[in-house]
């Protein structure tokens, strides 16, 4: 479980997070999602204490961070694939973090074997791909056993296969009841392991809602209807919480009413309709429209 | 590779798991010690230097002294003096890869992102900078005095080619000895505050060579009486002055080992101090 209150992160006159709330419940998978420059891995680095929030708190299991007698067992955070000394062996690396806590020899061959990394384990990390480091590092998050997992862009640099591994990886740490909170700026990713989303933009709290209500989120019904006698459809159709479009001739683009409600009224009134399609927003659309006016580094389009 | 978690029904908090201890960060840091390459060959460097030092040196005194005196029949404090300042003029040297090292120690952590790792797991950081110094201190200590020793050890054979000798038994070859492996420790630990506080590499490097071998040099050159006052509260001379004037108590400009080592001891804890405060506020 991690508690946001008010969280603000400002650097000189850059406001980062600018005072977001949101709480990461155990048991499944929340997603943290913002394109790039929207402040997720500030929020992750405050909630490790790795950054020091310029106002609000965060606490983990009731706790801040750094309060806890054993953080490692509390937290397990891959913040960086790459927050590991390139001159030494994954291995050492892996037993100097456990030694911190005590943790043994054993725990450390476990998660090596966990993540895969039994055959590069005692090669130095400086040559590691990018893909190996991402498993180094939850390799590193995952020796306290712990109950919160905080995973910033995991599938980042991995291959087809290990980002599925990641993915059944999570869910199933979920399933123990373990909190786990994975950031990521791609929807996509975040649709197919996530439970619950969390979006920030311009470090803002944009959306915090579970993943299916994110989809068809307040977005009112729509519908696409085809009809030789389109004007007196739309006609029929008036209504204040309504709004029709005609995109072409015989075409209407239909917003607020269900499309099974459009084809009861055509049907009564005898008008016919050949076609009448339901349109429902995916999630990318979701979300593209819930960042549009925040993203930090906007492409122009290409022409 | 698509080895899932070990096979447990619900996880978190396993009562038997240890807990965040110093004796853990202690263990931790000497891991992280050992296992980097750049501390194994500082450390051999050390070694080799001291050695390498003390067979040039103990040869050029044995072959300036076949010339008119008898050294065989000097007092035996004479000949103690001779064959020690052979077997600590490797520490002049020693000196500067013990502060390369102690930089490293801590600016390879930033520089790489180690930092971000070791903070995490220790999120209350001043632990993490004591562990380190004392495992840096331990390490450096106990390879000064095997790198001194083994420089007495080659002095004595070059020496009992013209019959002079000195017994290890004697405090007065012994404390210097231990006096040089303490004050190359001290360097080090030094260095790691001033790495703590620049957390770069080359800027620490050269902030740390700056103090040791420039500074002197800057002070001498100033002509002011002020400047040559100052020269022998610097951390290197005081540092030489540790090991070389061991055994005096203070006489004359001689402050005497204990004031010595009060001097370097301010300097490391300025450093330390520095190196504690922005470790506390900055973010990682």
């Amino acid at each position: 479980m991690i508690t946001a209150e008010g969280l603000v992160k400002r650097y000189g006159a850059k406001t980062a997070v600018n005072d977001i709330s949101f709480t990461v419940r155990p048991g499944q998978v929340t997603g943290f999602l913002g394109p790039n420059g929207a402040g997720k891995s500030t929020t992750m680095r405050m909630i490790v204490g790795l950054d020091r929030p310029s106002d609000g708190r965060v606490s983990v299991n009731g706790k801040p961070y750094a309060e806890h007698r054993a953080p490692l067992h509390e937290v397990g955070a891959l913040l960086d694939a790459k927050a590991v000394h390139t001159g030494r062996s994954a291995y050492n690396h892996l037993l100097a973090m456990a030694a911190t806590h005590g943790i043994g020899a054993s725990r450390v061959r476990e998660v090596i074997e966990m993540t895969g990394l039994e055959s590069v384990a005692r090669k130095r990390v400086g040559g590691f791909s990018l893909g190996m480091g991402q498993r180094l590092g939850i390799a590193a998050a995952m020796l306290g056993d712990p109950a919160t997992l905080i995973l910033d862009e995991p599938v980042n640099g991995l291959d087809p296969e290990g980002v599925l591994w990641v993915r059944r990886f999570v869910r199933h740490l979920a399933s123990e009841g373990r909190t786990v909170f994975l950031s990521s700026h791609l929807m996509s990713e975040m649709a197919l392991t996530a439970d619950h989303i969390i979006v920030l933009g311009r470090g803002e709290i944009i959306a915090d809602a579970p993943v299916s209500e994110i989809v068809t989120g307040d977005t009112r019904p729509r519908a696409l209807v085809r009809s030789p006698h389109a004007s007196r459809l739309a006609d029929l159709l008036t209504a204040p919480e309504v709004a029709v479009i005609r995109s072409e001739a015989g075409v209407l683009e239909v917003t607020g009413l269900a499309a099974s409600a459009i084809g009861d009224l055509a049907a009564a009134n005898g008008i016919a309709v050949h076609e009448l399609t339901p349109l429902t927003a995916s999630l990318e659309e979701a979300y593209m429209a819930l960042t549009n006016d925040a993203v930090e580094y906007r492409t122009e389009a290409v022409r | 590779m698509t080895a899932l978690a070990p096979d447990r029904t619900v996880a978190p908090q396993r009562a038997s798991a240890g807990r965040l201890a110093f004796g853990g960060v202690l263990r931790s840091e000497w891991i992280k010690l050992r296992s980097l390459r750049s501390t194994v060959w500082s450390y051999l460097i050390v070694i080799a230097i001291s050695i390498g030092m003390a067979f040039l040196m103990s040869l050029s005194m044995v072959n300036g002294m076949n010339g008119g005196m008898d050294p065989a029949s000097a007092p035996a404090e004479q000949q103690a003096q001779f064959v020690l300042q052979s077997s600590v003029f490797g520490v002049y040297f020693g000196q500067l890869v013990a502060a390369v090292l102690g930089v490293l120690v801590i600016s390879g952590e930033y520089t790489t992102g180690m930092i971000r790792s070791t903070l995490t797991a220790v999120p209350t950081r001043l632990p993490a900078l004591a562990g380190k110094t004392a495992v840096l201190f331990a390490a450096t200590f106990v390879v000064g005095v095997v790198a001194n020793l083994a420089a007495y050890a080659v002095s004595s054979i070059v020496f009992a080619g013209i019959d002079v000798s000195a017994s290890l038994a004697d405090p007065a070859v012994f404390l210097p000895i231990l006096g040089g492996a303490l004050y190359l420790a001290l360097v080090a630990v030094f260095a790691l505050g001033v790495g703590t506080m620049l957390r770069s590499s080359a800027g620490g490097i050269a902030a740390v060579l700056g103090i040791i071998l420039l500074l002197p040099t800057v002070l001498a050159m100033i002509p002011a009486e002020w400047a040559a006052d100052l020269v022998p509260y610097l951390l290197s001379s005081a540092g030489m002055a540790m090991f070389t004037s061991a055994t005096a108590g203070p006489s004359g400009d001689d402050f005497g080992f204990w004031i010595n080592l009060l001097i370097v001891l301010g300097w490391v804890a300025a450093s330390l101090i520095g190196a504690s405060l922005l470790l506390k506020r900055r973010d990682a």
